[in-house]
């Protein structure tokens, strides 16, 4: 009998029918490959039990992981050691020749802010870009508002009205002209002592915070508000790299045209550091009393 | 001479430091630890520094270990203000703690 | 001598950050990454790094540990505030 039903099948096939209807039979009642989920890893976990076990395991990938740095570490040449491979033509050349070719005497901001100063460009960017993220996702909106956070806003703002702060209020007034005024002699002896503007726009923005907390949102925005702090941050990104771009109009050489360097030692010399160094302590200073206004009241 | 008085307050200073260092871990409620943190913040402080001033010959160097001196005298009081003040406005029970017993 | 110093600090520093992840309460964790932030400076100091030292310093012990303690306030973690 198995010939015929060949038969029959060659037959239908020639048909062209019943193959078809086979074929979709197939498909139709074939059995499904179950695909494997990850997720039922956590239900044989919590089956097992096993889930009580996380502080072991955290313990075991920790101490995984020192031995793997250990080791590596084991294998790092030695620390001082003339042969290393860091110590290569590059830092000679910075070591012997920076201080005449960027007029620098701190020879760190002179790498940061002229050989590098691209970088320094973009960590500064960096900041700017986090503090625009901290204002999509925290700045009050008034247009669209629920009830629940404009109480929790009014009882705030009733409760800074009462608070009285008199040591506090005394203790800004005399300190914070002398942080600030710590600040800007880091940022602009930038190029002469340790510092820099990365390190004096944060004790700025320390300063300004301090005052913030003494005097509250009134009298702050009576000296800074969201359009100084735009205007500020952006116009020293901007003038950053209006400063620093005539590298690309000269071929990256600083050829046919270059920055005055005068006496090295001197507050104003080394050419374009100085107020590359004051751009980056105001975007940092307003960066950081950025991320403190919307933290804690939702506005700068 | 000089080294000797120097070493003198230097070492004064750091006894005061560990005085209360030990009162930090010694004594239980957060005012006390709070007083014995600005003995060292103020006296041991001090002390060391006078005897870092005795060492040094020139005047701008003493002039920055003084504002050291001055800066932290106004603003560690200030912090310590600050702690006491959460306390007394956060702790319930902040009445009894305070009683004599 | 430099060197005893150096050992000193490096052992604090290494158990402060085991103290940081070890620590329950978030507060505390707070005030140990502050120590440990001003350990790290100590450190750069020895290390002939000063401009490290001071934005380490006040990036790590000012303005990093006043954020900190501005979220736990927004996520009502700390002690006696509001709901927690």
């Amino acid at each position: 009998m198995e010939w015929r039903m060949w038969l029959q099948k060659i037959k239908d096939w020639v048909d062209g029918y019943t193959v078809m209807i086979d074929a979709d039979m197939y498909i139709a009642n074939r059995k499904r490959r179950e695909k494997w989920d990850w997720r039922s890893i956590i239900d044989f976990i919590y089956e097992k039990d096993l889930h009580k076990l996380h502080n072991t395991l955290c313990v075991m990938c920790c101490v995984a992981f020192i031995g793997v740095m250990l080791l590596v570490v084991n294998d790092l040449p030695q620390y001082g050691n003339v042969n290393n491979p860091a110590n290569n033509e590059v830092s000679v050349r910075y070591v012997e020749e920076g201080l005449e070719e960027t007029g620098a005497v701190n020879l760190v901001t002179g790498m940061i802010l002229d050989y590098r100063a691209f970088d320094t460009f973009a960590e500064a960017n960096v900041l700017f870009l986090s503090v625009m993220g901290v204002l999509f996702l925290l700045k009050t909106d008034k247009k669209n508002d629920d009830k629940q956070q404009q109480m929790v806003r009014k009882k705030d703002a009733e409760m800074e009205a009462i608070e009285q702060k008199p040591i506090r209020q005394i203790g800004a007034k005399y300190l914070t002209p002398f942080i600030l005024l710590y600040g800007i002699y880091i940022v602009i002896n930038g190029h002469i002592s340790p510092g820099g503007g990365f390190a004096g726009g944060v004790i700025m923005g320390g300063g300004m915070i301090f005052y913030a907390t003494a005097f509250g949102k009134e009298k702050m925005e009576q000296i800074f508000t969201f359009r100084s702090f735009a205007n500020i941050s952006v116009g020293s990104l901007l003038t950053y790299f209006v400063c620093k771009s005539y590298s690309f109009f000269t071929g990256a050489n600083h050829v046919g045209w270059e920055v005055p360097k005068g006496v090295a030692g001197n507050i104003l010399s080394a050419g374009l550091i100085l107020p590359l160094n004051i751009c980056v302590g105001l975007v940092v200073a307003c960066t950081m009393y950025g991320f403190y206004a919307l933290y804690t009241k939702g506005d700068i | 001479m000089r080294e000797i008085i120097a070493g003198i307050f230097i070492c004064l200073g750091v006894i005061v430091f560990v005085i209360s260092v030990f009162g930090v871990f010694r004594l239980r409620y957060i005012l006390n630890k709070i007083h014995s943190a600005a003995l060292g913040d103020t006296l041991g402080l001090a002390l060391i520094v006078i005897g870092l001033i005795v060492l040094q010959t020139e005047a701008l160097q003493i002039l920055k270990l003084f504002f050291i001196v001055l800066f932290f005298w106004i603003s560690a009081p200030i912090a310590t203000h600050m702690i006491a003040k959460l306390e007394t406005l956060t702790n319930e029970s902040y009445e009894e703690r305070v009683k004599d017993k | 001598m430099r060197e005893t110093i150096q050992v000193i600090l490096i052992v604090f520093l290494i158990l402060s950050a085991i103290g940081v992840s070890v620590t329950k309460n978030l507060f505390m964790a707070v005030i140990v990454f502050m120590g440990y932030s001003s350990i790290m400076a100590v450190i750069w100091l020895l290390l002939e790094a000063p401009d490290l030292s001071i934005t380490q310093a006040a990036v790590g012990v000012g303005v990093d540990s006043i954020l900190f303690f501005l979220t736990l306030k927004k996520i009502h973690q700390i002690k006696g505030t509001e709901e927690g």
